[in-house]
C-alpha cells in the first residue's frame, strides 16, 4: 500500500500544470551538478562554470533534470554525459578494489554505445572531441580547482550556444536515453504495486533526505542471504516482484516529499515524517506547521488557529473532506529505512483528532516567548528525554531547557500514531516525563540557576496524557483543566498544590533570596511517598506563617486559607498516602505546576507577585 | 472436485503478514494475507490428498499496529553443513548473534491483538492415491479441529507470532459482527505458485475490505500472463 499511494502521488504531481512542481518524468531525474564544462564544437574547452550560490549560509547548487543515473556501488558505472569528475575528466581517486575498466573509460564507452542518432548529434560530437582533445587545463585554471580535487563533484558539459541547455538534455540524447532504459533484459513480472505486467526493477534506487548518518538508503533491499526466501539467492528483486515504472514513481515521489524545502516533511525524533493526500489539498502542506518546525512560531499559532476555525464552522472545504491523507514515518536502520508508521486516514477523520491533541496540550502559561509557540511533536518528546552531551541519531533539541536529549527510539513513532489515531499517548512518554521530573527537582544549570522541573511542556504532556486516558477508559475519573481548578477532588492533585504552597509560604517567610527551598530537599519524596514527608512540611510551614504573621497577617491570614481550601474536601483517612503510583504522581506534578500558574485576575493575595 | 467449506476464528497477541517489498524492515499487511490462513488450516490437518482454497477472511478486531526492533542474522544455515552433520552424526549448525558480523537489527511494524474467521474449502484432490472416499477427511479435520489438535502450532505470518487460540466455528450466524470498516488494500499477496518447485512465484490479487470481510476469490489472482489461477 505504501509504495503504491507513494506511486500515485506521483501520477498526480507528474501532470502538474505547473511545470516548477511536476515531478520528472520517467527515465529523468533531477541531479545538483555544481560544474559545467563549456565547450566549443570542435571538442575545446572554453570556460568552466560553478553554478554554486550562496543565499545567506546556505549553499546552493543548481538542480538540472538528466537521464537517470545508474546506481552507484562499489563497482565502476558510468552516468550518460554527467557523472563525478573522476569519471568526466578521469580525475585520479583511489578506488577501492580492482576494476575492469577506469571511471573514464567508462564514461567514454556509455557515450559510444549510444545509437547513431544520438551520436551524431552535435552536442555528443562535441563531447567526445573534447574527451579525445583531452585537455583540462581550464579546468584547472579555475580558482575551484582545489574544491574539485578535493570533493570529485559531479560536472556535466555544455555546448557553446545551447542556451540553457546541458548536453545531457539535448532532445536527441534523452531520447536515446529513454529507449535504453526499456532495453534492460529484466524478466517480464507481476507488479506487486500496479498489477500489471512489467520488466523487473532487479535493484533499487536510493531514498534520500532521511535525516541519519547515511545519505542515502533503500526501503526495498536485499543484500544479506538470510532477508532472501524462496531460493531466490543474490536475485535482489526478485525477491519482492516490482516493475521499472513503479519502482521509478515510487523513489522519485518520496524522494521529492523528502527534499529539504519541502512543505510535506517534519522530522519527529529520529523519524523523518511526510504527508501527502490523495488530492490536492491546502491541509497538506500545513502539517508541517501544526507539528514541526520552530523557525516560524507564528506561522505554528496561525495554523492551529486555521484547523480550529474550519472545525468550528463545520466547514472542511467540501472536496477535502473525504481527501484521504497519508502520513510515512522513515528512521534509518543500519543499512536500510524502517517504516515507524504508516497511517491512512480521510481528512474528517484526522483533523478533529489533531484538533483534540493541541486542545488536550493547553496548559496556563507564564508569560514569555516560549509561551508564544505552540508545542511542537518534538518538543514532547524533549519533556521526556535525559540530558546528554552528545547530539546524535536518538537525540532531540529540548527548546525549553535548551541543550540536547536523549529519547526513547520508539517514542517517536508511538506519540505520531497516538495524535493521529486519536489515542492516548503512548505510557513510556508519561513515565519518562514524570522520571525526569523526580531525577531534576533539585537540579540546577551550570551557571546555578535551577532548571524548571516542571516545565509548561513537561505539565502539558501530562494533563494532555492523563485526560487522554480518562476519555479512552470512559470512567469517572474527572479531566484535569488547563489551570488551577480549585474543585478537582484528586487527592494527589491537592497534594501537588499543597507542596507548591507550603514552598511559596517558606520563601515568603524568609528575609533573603532563598538558594534552597522544601523542593529541593523533599520534591520527589513528596511525590513517590507523601505519608513520610507531609506531616513535616505541615509542621515547617507552621513556624514559617508564625513568622510571617509577625509583619503581614494579612497575608498569612492569606496563606492560611490557601491551605485550608486544599485540605478541606479530602477526608482524613485517604490524606498523605504511603506511596504513589506513576499516574498519582504524575497528578501530584500537575497540581504543582498549577498552583504555582495561578492567572494574575484570580489572586486574590495583598500582595500578588509569581516568583520562579 | 468434493470440498467442503469450514470456518476456523482465531485469535493472537502478534501477528506479521510480511509484505515482500518490505521483508527485511517488515512491515505487514494490515489484514491477514490468504497465504497465511492457508498455512492455519494446514498447521492443523494436511496431506498431499487434500488442499485448501481460503475464500474469505473476516477482521473481527480493529487494526492495530506496533514498532520492534530485534537482532537477528544475515545468514542462513548452508546445506551441505547440514548434510555433513547428519552423516557425522554431530556437528555445530549454530549462528551466534553475539558474532558482530552477523547481526543486523531488523525493526518491524506489526499488528497486534489480531483477531479473524477464516473461512476455507478443504478440497480432497481428485487426483489422489488414497482411494478413502471424502468423508474420512472431512472427519479428520473436524475431530483435529474440535480438539484443538495440529501439526504444528498455529502461527500468523511469522512463527514467532504463534496463536492464542483456534476454534472451529460452526454456525457463523450465531458469531459477534465483524468490524464495520472499509479498507482498500491494495495488491496483496495471494500465495506463492509452486508450479515450478525451484523457482516459485508469487501471485498478487486486488484486496478490499468492505465491512471487515474480504473476499478472496481465486478467479481474481493476476498472473504474469494475464490468466488467472487454474485452481
Amino acid at each position: 500500500m505504501i509504495l503504491q499511494e507513494l506511486a500515485r502521488y506521483y501520477d498526480r504531481k507528474a501532470l502538474d500544470p505547473d511545470p516548477s512542481r511536476r515531478l520528472p518524468a520517467f527515465g529523468l531525474e533531477d541531479k545538483e551538478i555544481r560544474f559545467v564544462i563549456e565547450i566549443a564544437q570542435d571538442g575545446r574547452v572554453n570556460q568552466l562554470r560553478d553554478t554554486q550560490r550562496i543565499e545567506g549560509k546556505k549553499r546552493r547548487v543548481r538542480s538540472f533534470l538528466v537521464p537517470q543515473g545508474t546506481k552507484k556501488t562499489s563497482g565502476v558505472t558510468a552516468n550518460l554525459l554527467w557523472d563525478k569528475a573522476q569519471y568526466v575528466i578521469g580525475l585520479q581517486r583511489p578506488r577501492k578494489g580492482k576494476a575492469k575498466e577506469s571511471p573514464h573509460a567508462s564514461f567514454r564507452r556509455r557515450i559510444e554505445e549510444l545509437p547513431a542518432t544520438a551520436r551524431t548529434d552535435a552536442g555528443v560530437r562535441a563531447v567526445l572531441a573534447a574527451l579525445d582533445r583531452d585537455d583540462w587545463s581550464i579546468l584547472q585554471a579555475h580558482e575551484a580547482w582545489a574544491d574539485i580535487v578535493d570533493r570529485d563533484p559531479l560536472m556535466a558539459f555544455q555546448l557553446v550556444g545551447d542556451a540553457d541547455l546541458l548536453v545531457c538534455q539535448r532532445p536527441a540524447v534523452v531520447a536515446a536515453a529513454l529507449e535504453q532504459l526499456n532495453s534492460d533484459d529484466a524478466p517480464i513480472v507481476m507488479c506487486l504495486v500496479d498489477g500489471q505486467p512489467r520488466p523487473l526493477k532487479r535493484v533499487h534506487d536510493a531514498i534520500k533526505g532521511v535525516m541519519g548518518p547515511r545519505p542515502e538508503t533503500n526501503i526495498v533491499s536485499f543484500n544479506e542471504r538470510a532477508f532472501e526466501s524462496y531460493g531466490k539467492n543474490e536475485r535482489q528483486g526478485e525477491n519482492a516482484p516490482i516493475g521499472q515504472r513503479a519502482a521509478f514513481a515510487y523513489k522519485t515521489a518520496l524522494n521529492d516529499l523528502l527534499r529539504k524545502d519541502s512543505r510535506q516533511r517534519i522530522q519527529v525524533g529520529d523519524a523523518s515524517t511526510v504527508f501527502w493526500a490523495d488530492r490536492s489539498s491546502t491541509f497538506e502542506e500545513l502539517f508541517p506547521d501544526l507539528f514541526g518546525s520552530h523557525d516560524d512560531p507564528d506561522r505554528g499559532v496561525a495554523a492551529v488557529k486555521a484547523l480550529f476555525d474550519s472545525l468550528k464552522t463545520g466547514q472542511l472545504p467540501v472536496g477535502e473532506r473525504d481527501a484521504r491523507f497519508f502520513v510515512l514515518g522513515l528512521a534509518p536502520n543500519a543499512a536500510r529505512l524502517s517504516v515507524r508508521f504508516w497511517l491512512h486516514e480521510p481528512l474528517a477523520k484526522l483533523a478533529p483528532r489533531i484538533a483534540q491533541h493541541f486542545h488536550d496540550l493547553d496548559i496556563a502559561r507564564s508569560n514569555d516567548e516560549w509561551s508564544r509557540r505552540q508545542f511542537t511533536a518534538n518538543d514532547l518528546l524533549a519533556a521526556s528525554g535525559s540530558p546528554t552531551q552528545r547530539p546524535g541519531e536518538d537525540t532531540v533539541y529540548s527548546y525549553s531547557h535548551r541543550r540536547h536529549v536523549r529519547v526513547a527510539r520508539s517514542l517517536s513513532g508511538q506519540l505520531m500514531q497516538s495524535i493521529l489515531r486519536g489515542m492516548p499517548y503512548p505510557s513510556g512518554l508519561l513515565t519518562d516525563v514524570v522520571g525526569r521530573i523526580r531525577a531534576e527537582a533539585s537540579a540546577k544549570e551550570r551557571d546555578g540557576r535551577r532548571i524548571d522541573h516542571v516545565s509548561s511542556v513537561r505539565a502539558a504532556v501530562i494533563r494532555a496524557s492523563l485526560n487522554r486516558r480518562i476519555r479512552f477508559d470512559r470512567n469517572s475519573n474527572k479531566e484535569y483543566s488547563m489551570a488551577l481548578d480549585r474543585t478537582h477532588p484528586d487527592t494527589f492533585y491537592r497534594l501537588g498544590r499543597l507542596f507548591a504552597t507550603y514552598e511559596r509560604i517558606q520563601r515568603a517567610s524568609a528575609d533573603r533570596e532563598l538558594n534552597r527551598t522544601i523542593r529541593d530537599s523533599f520534591f520527589g519524596a513528596a511525590m513517590t511517598s507523601p505519608r513520610g514527608v507531609i506531616p513535616r512540611l505541615a509542621r515547617l510551614a507552621e513556624v514559617h506563617l508564625r513568622d510571617i504573621a509577625r509583619d503581614k497577617p494579612g497575608l498569612a491570614a492569606f496563606f492560611e486559607r490557601e491551605l485550608y481550601e486544599i485540605v478541606s474536601d479530602v477526608p482524613v483517612e485517604s490524606f498523605a498516602p504511603a506511596m504513589a503510583r506513576l499516574e498519582e504522581q504524575a497528578r501530584f506534578a500537575l497540581g504543582y505546576y498549577h498552583q504555582r500558574h495561578v492567572p494574575k485576575k484570580e489572586s486574590t493575595e495583598p500582595t500578588a507577585t509569581e516568583e520562579a | 472436485m468434493q470440498s467442503k467449506r469450514y470456518c476456523l476464528e482465531v485469535t493472537a497477541d502478534f501477528a506479521c503478514f510480511t509484505r515482500p517489498e518490505m521483508k527485511v524492515e517488515r512491515v505487514s499487511y494490515d489484514v491477514i494475507t490468504p497465504s497465511a490462513a492457508r498455512a492455519v488450516f494446514d498447521a492443523i490437518f494436511w496431506k498431499p490428498a487434500i488442499r485448501w482454497h481460503v475464500r474469505r477472511i473476516e477482521v473481527l478486531k480493529p487494526i492495530r499496529w506496533m514498532n520492534l526492533r530485534r537482532n537477528e542474522v544475515v545468514s542462513k544455515v548452508p546445506i551441505g553443513a547440514v548434510r555433513t552433520a547428519m552423516a557425522a552424526g554431530t556437528g555445530n549448525l549454530g549462528i551466534y548473534v553475539d558474532d558482530s558480523d552477523e547481526r543486523a537489527q531488523r525493526a518491524g511494524l506489526f499488528l497486534r491483538d489480531v483477531a479473524y474467521r477464516l473461512h476455507a474449502d478443504l478440497e480432497v484432490r481428485a487426483d489422489r492415491s488414497d482411494p478413502e472416499p471424502p468423508q474420512k477427511f472431512f472427519a479428520i479435520f473436524e475431530r483435529r479441529a474440535e480438539t484443538g489438535q495440529c501439526v504444528n502450532q498455529p502461527y500468523l505470518g511469522c512463527r514467532e507470532f504463534s496463536v492464542n487460540r483456534f476454534r472451529l466455528v460452526t454456525d457463523a450466524q450465531k458469531e459477534p459482527a465483524p468490524i464495520t470498516e472499509d479498507r482498500d488494500l491494495g495488491w496483496m499477496l495471494y500465495d506463492m505458485d509452486f508450479a515450478s518447485a525451484v523457482d516459485p512465484q508469487p501471485l498478487f490479487f486486488r484486496a478490499r475490505m468492505q465491512d471487515g470481510v474480504v473476499e478472496c476469490d481465486w478467479r481474481e489472482v493476476a498472473k504474469v500472463d494475464g490468466s488467472g489461477v487454474a485452481r
